[in-house]
């Protein structure tokens, strides 16, 4: 029985990905490179131009630059709760933290858009929707990823070596940061890795905030357009079979392959921690 | 068991005797036409209506295809169409049903009132990037350019009524629903955007495009420049829609005082009875 499930999940893994493969098919072979060196995205134009450099880049620097926040932050956070929160302060965080998690993304969009945005107009910057803001709300969205999965990495190293640490006479901090992080650094770095996908992922956020134009971003206040955002954006209307259609499938098989070569160095380092 | 062999076989025979009807083609027109189906449904309760909005061009390839019974197409027939109607003999007639004018909204605290479709050219195209370009007297500001994606039929208008062919700036943002684009320019003092007239809200100024308003009488009576029919197209090679057939009352109910009614209900203006 179990059996039969897991080939199911498998065989439908595997059909998705076909899939996607099959549908980008078209647009990999007939635009090819022009896809990825290209920054004009005129898909409805006459003639057309399918160029998604600028949408790349923007989910590169954008995902680059949640992260950077991110997961030291998660980290920090997740260091303070393992050592030196209370049990009471612990499962208050705990709580909150995971309460946030379960937030669905259109909701911090939504407060983002109505309560961050106007505030950045007495800054007197020209647009209300922008690369800082989408990296603020992917921020709230995966924090609590990072939180709990750093969290639960530290708190699966065994006692009794920060014990013998402190034993030792190592102060708590320098237990956490040495031995406990050592110790637990596979755990933490497929947190991180977990919540970079996460962030790569996302989408109502950045379709929400991000602005939608494809551009290159070069200040925090220009706007941006991911890949996923692109494709929220535009698949609802396009001709089934069109190029365009096509294109958008070769934007999902981006973002899958970018997610597979995290999962796959998550794998890589973890094997070499362990190994 | 007997019971319910009869029910099924009156389940099957209501589903064959069901009659159906296909619509395809503009996503412009694809509100008014939900809203029509919802309201001919009442009338017509046994009726299997399938809408579908994939833009007018595919609606047209459709009606030559016979996939469809009625084309919705926010634009006239390209000349493509017509030589190949020629060709294969079809005869497709145009029904008439309403017109889509496009206002350009700007935040209620901006000091302009007036705009030339040149300068809404260069501030889509990027010519122009900042206020005091368009007027000496409005503030140096980066203007903040909104558009709606390019899978919108308002979106198509716009290109051809406004750009003429030219390409929109990278930077303009393109966003989901007309809706994102009242709150942002309600919201931003400097932003632009263009949206259906049926759209416009209170929160927004809507401005005069080479010195005249998107009334409805100015629409109508084409002096509003950035303003289009609306049609839908019927198959008459084998002749005009049979009185009393399906097509014939759909296109009937469109024409009718609820059916125009229900044009201005999706935002747009009626065609008829005003």
């Amino acid at each position: 029985m179990i059996f039969v499930f897991s080939i199911s999940g498998i065989l439908a893994l595997f059909l998705l990905v076909f899939f996607l493969v099959k549908e980008a098919w078209p647009a990999l072979v007939k635009v090819g490179g022009e896809l990825f060196t290209s920054v004009y995205w005129y898909p409805t134009a006459d003639p057309p131009e399918y160029g998604m450099l600028a949408m790349i880049a923007g989910t590169l620097l954008l995902t680059a630059f949640s992260s950077a926040i991110l997961l030291p932050l998660g980290y920090l956070v997740a260091f303070f709760l393992h050592t030196y929160a209370r049990d009471l302060e612990k499962s208050l965080v705990r709580t909150t933290v995971e309460f946030l998690a379960g937030t669905p993304s259109v909701i911090i969009g939504l407060f983002v858009l109505f309560y961050v945005a106007p505030i950045l107009l007495h800054f007197d910057v020209w647009s209300t929707e922008n690369f800082l803001l989408a990296a603020i709300g992917l921020v709230l969205t995966a924090l609590p990823y990072s939180v709990s999965l750093s969290l639960e990495a530290l708190d699966s190293v065994d006692i009794a070596l920060e014990e013998s640490a402190l034993a030792l006479g190592a102060t708590r901090f320098i237990t956490t940061l040495r031995v406990t992080t050592r110790a637990a650094l596979s755990g933490i770095l497929n947190a991180f890795v977990l919540t970079i996908n996460r962030v790569v992922g996302e989408t109502m956020i950045v379709l929400m905030v991000g602005g939608g134009a494809a551009i290159i971003p070069r200040s925090l206040f220009d706007p941006v357009k991911p890949l996923t955002a692109a494709i929220a954006s535009e698949i609802g209307e396009v001709a089934v079979g069109s190029m365009h259609y096509h294109v958008l499938f070769a934007a999902g098989f981006i973002l899958l392959v970018l997610s597979l070569v995290l999962t796959g160095l998550s794998r890589y380092i973890s094997r070499r921690q362990t190994g | 068991m007997k019971k319910f062999l009869v029910m099924f076989l009156l389940a099957v025979s209501v589903f064959l005797v069901a009659e159906t009807l296909v619509i395809k083609g503009s996503n412009t027109v694809f509100p008014i036409a939900q809203l029509w189906i919802e309201e001919f449904k009442k009338v017509h309760p046994d009726v299997q209506v399938t809408l579908e909005g994939a833009g007018s061009s595919t609606g047209i390839a459709a009606l030559f295809n016979g996939t469809t019974d009625i084309a919705n197409s926010s634009r006239w027939l390209k000349p493509e169409e017509i030589e190949r109607m020629n060709k294969e003999g079809k005869y497709f007639i145009p029904f008439l049903i309403g017109f889509d004018g496009i206002a350009i909204i700007v935040n209620k605290d901006l000091g302009i009132d007036d705009i030339s479709i040149e300068t809404l050219k260069k501030i889509y195209t990027g010519e122009i990037q900042y206020w005091s370009q368009v007027n000496p007297n409005l503030p140096r500001k980066r203007i903040v350019v909104y558009s709606r994606n390019t899978a919108s039929g308002t979106y198509e208008t716009f290109e051809s009524k406004v750009l003429g062919g030219a390409r929109m700036a990278p930077y303009v943002r393109m966003v989901e629903s007309t809706q994102i684009e009242i709150e942002n320019v309600a919201r931003n003092p400097y932003a632009i955007a263009y949206v259906g007239v049926g759209y416009v809200t209170d929160d927004v100024k809507v401005l005069k495009v080479n010195g005249i308003y998107p009334t409805k009488e100015n629409i109508l009576k084409g002096k509003y420049p950035i303003a289009r029919p609306l049609f839908m197209f019927v198959d008459a090679t084998n002749g005009f829609p049979e009185m009393g057939s399906l097509v014939f009352e759909f296109i009937m109910f469109a024409f009718s005082k609820k059916g125009q009614e229900l044009v201005e209900k999706a935002g747009y203006v009626a065609a008829y009875g005003q």
